[in-house]
Order: C-alpha cells, then structure tokens, then sequence
C-alpha cells in the first residue's frame, strides 16, 4: 500500500510495512500458484474422465450394435446382413449417446465443479 | 566409504534379488483370484474369494464409518459427523440436481452406490502388506462392475414400467422427428439405451484396470532399474516420480469414477422419472 504510506516521513516504521507488504505479496502470490496448479492437475484428470466417458460410450453401443446384429444373423439366417447393419446401428447410436455425453458435459460437469468449489470453500 | 557402499549395495542387491524372485510377478498377477473358502450351488461357482473378501472389507468399513459417526447424532457436528454430513450433502445435491425432490426416494440406492464404488475404488490403491494381506480391487473387474451397472438399469426400468406404464417406452421416440425417419431413430434409440449398463460397467473396469497395471509396470521399472544398479540404477528416480504421480492421478480417479458411475445413475433414473421432459 504505498499509496496511504506516501504521506508518511521516511522511518523504520515505513521500512517495515514494506517489508510486511512485499512479504504478504510473496505469500499470497505463492499461495495463487498453488490453487492454480491444483487446478490444472484436477482439469487434467477431468479431462481424462470425459475422454474416457467418451470412448466406453461409443464403444458400448457398438459392441451392442455387434451383439445384435450377430444375433439377427443366427436367428434369422440372413448372415452377414445383420452384423453390417447392426454395426451401423451400433455406430449410429454410439455416436448419438458420445454427441449427448458431450452437451451433458458440458452443462453439467462444469456445474458440478462449481458445486464442489463452493462447498469446499465454505468449510474453509 | 567405498567398503560401506559396497556392503550397502550388496544388501541392498540381495533384497532386490529377493524382491525380483517373489514380487515382481507380471502387471496382471493382482487381478488374480483367488478361492478362500471353496463353495458351490448346484453347478455354479460361489467360492468366498479375495474378490469376495475385499466387497467384505469396503462393505464393512463404509457401516462401520457411518455407524461411528452418527452415534452420538450431535447438533454441533464432531469431525467424523461433519465427514458423514459432507457426504450426504455432496449425493443428496446430486440426485436432487439430476431428478429434482421426487428422486429423493432413490437417494438411499445412489448413496449405497457412491459410497461403495469409492470404498473399493480406494482400497485397491491401499499398499499391501507382505505376507499379511493382498490388496485386490474389486472395481477392476467387468463381472462386478457389470454386476452393479445392471442392478442400476434394472431399477430404472423396473420403476419406469411400474410408474408410467407403457408410456415408458416413449423414451424412444424422441419429439420432433419426421415420420419417415421414426423406425430407423427408435432402433437406434433402443440400441443406445441398450448400450447404457455396457458402457458404465467398461468405463469403470477400464479405468481402474488400465491405472493399476500403468501403476504396477512403473514400479516394476524402479526395481529393475535399481537391480542392475550403478548409473542405470540411479535413473530408478524417474520412473519413482512417475509412481508417485500416477498414484495421486489414481486417487483422483477413484473419486471421479465412483461419482460419474452415481451421476449417470442418476440420470438414467430421470429417464424414468420424468418421460419426456428432456
């Protein structure tokens, strides 16, 4: 603050306000640094969750897809006309759930952090 | 100095010695199972396995933690009340966000979920300790992760027949799509809603599955890297580092995992709770 310590003369006690300033500047920017270092390290391994959300979605529904149309095949004869039409089905639908995981996300992943931000830092 | 070194590395190399012969078995080794007590029921397999036994431990110590810490029911919450108090806000807060107050009926299902799925998720990450115990995740094999994705649908498709009737299936037929096109949307409606139990169970076991092997090949590096020792043994630091990052990343995806696995829940639950109010 030396705006408010300018009309001050020049004296020990001047010297050490600075001094307690630059110190408690120090601490808080070290203290920023911190937050926003475990900040990037849990984006990153939200990130990681999404990505993951992603891929099992998409995989899931064409592994489906694949049962499906595996099992058309051995019911109904018509072998390999079901699995290629099941696995389209399966891509169809596995691209759908992925687009749908992806707009949740983004509603509501970003929601949830907030939530969580703010109940931790009304313990604090 | 030179003597003390020596002495140092040749124990230091027969520990590793002994380590490489009985720990440093393959990445896959820890997701082995193992039958404690061998039981059957006609022709099926219901051995009491390490599988078993750690769903007993994370079982036990979530009843254990909630039992301790509503005894005493204080109004002025004690450390391990608040903990408690915490967590029933954190899901509370969820199931309401995903299913609004009529989902509170199903808050004790997600809860039970949440808190289980977290447990062993967590436990898995706990250390073993030589000779006594041997640390197994339950979480990191399909059967029980499929086991509970199934258990989640099932619910949701129970309750949705039992509360909108036939009206349920409407969740296939999404508003607004030409009459044309309705056959081929409401197969693939029905295929993605198929896939939903598929995809929970994977992302849970894949998760856990790929962490700890990643976890457990890291680790075997530092003990090669230490056994063959001199400089190529000081380059065993790097791959501690990475150990030791991995396991904080781990943590974090053990809570994420166990929270995403009771969202979705949640919002499948919404699907049939509210038909076609999305």
């Amino acid at each position: 603050m030396p705006a408010s310590t300018k009309d001050q003369p020049d004296g020990p006690d001047r010297r050490r306000l600075d001094d307690l300033s630059r110190r408690l500047d120090a601490a808080r920017g070290e203290r920023e640094t911190d937050a926003e270092k475990a900040a990037t390290a849990s984006a990153r391994g939200r990130s990681l969750g999404a990505g993951f959300r992603l891929a099992s979605e998409l995989m899931a529904a064409v592994l489906v897809g694949l049962a499906l149309g595996l099992g058309a095949d051995f019911a109904f004869d018509v072998s390999p006309f079901g699995l290629l039409a099941g696995l389209f089905i399966g891509f169809a639908a596995g691209l759908r759930n992925a687009a749908a995981a992806m707009t949740a996300g983004q509603n509501d992943a970003g929601g949830g952090a907030d939530k969580e931000k703010r109940s931790g830092e009304d313990d604090r | 100095m030179t003597t003390a070194l020596n002495i140092l590395s040749s124990t230091m190399g027969g520990l590793l010695e002994r380590l490489l012969r009985h720990q440093l078995a393959g990445p896959m080794e820890q997701f082995e199972i193992h039958r404690y007590v061998p039981l059957s029921l006609g022709a099926i397999d219901v051995s009491f396995t390490n599988s078993s036994l750690w769903m007993v431990v994370a079982t036990g110590l979530a009843a254990l933690f909630f039992f301790s810490a509503t005894r005493s029911r204080a109004l002025i919450p004690g450390r391990l009340q608040s903990v408690a108090e915490l967590t029933y806000d954190f899901v509370a807060d969820m199931v309401r966000g995903a299913i609004g107050q009529e989902g509170m009926k199903f808050f004790p299902f997600v809860f039970t979920l949440f808190i289980y799925i977290l447990l062993a998720n967590l436990l898995g990450l706990t250390p073993s300790i030589p000779g006594l115990t041997h640390t197994f995740t339950t979480t990191s094999h399909i059967a029980v992760t499929f086991g509970l994705a199934m258990l989640s649908i099932s619910i949701v498709i129970v309750y949705g027949f039992y509360k909108n009737g036939l009206g349920f299936l409407k969740l296939f037929v999404p508003s607004g799509v030409p009459p044309w096109l309705l056959p081929l949307i409401v197969l693939i409606e029905f295929v993605s809603f198929l896939s939903r139990p598929l995809s929970l169970a994977i992302r849970l076991f894949a998760n856990m599955l790929a962490g700890h092997i990643i976890l457990k090949v890291f680790a075997g590096f530092i003990i090669s890297l230490l056994g063959a020792g001199g400089v190529v043994g000081a380059i065993a630091i790097f791959p501690f580092l990475g150990t030791v990052a991995i396991t904080m990343l781990e943590l974090l995806v053990a809570f994420l995992q166990a929270y995403v696995f009771a969202i979705l829940t949640c919002i499948y639950l919404n699907d049939a709770v509210n038909v076609g109010h999305h």
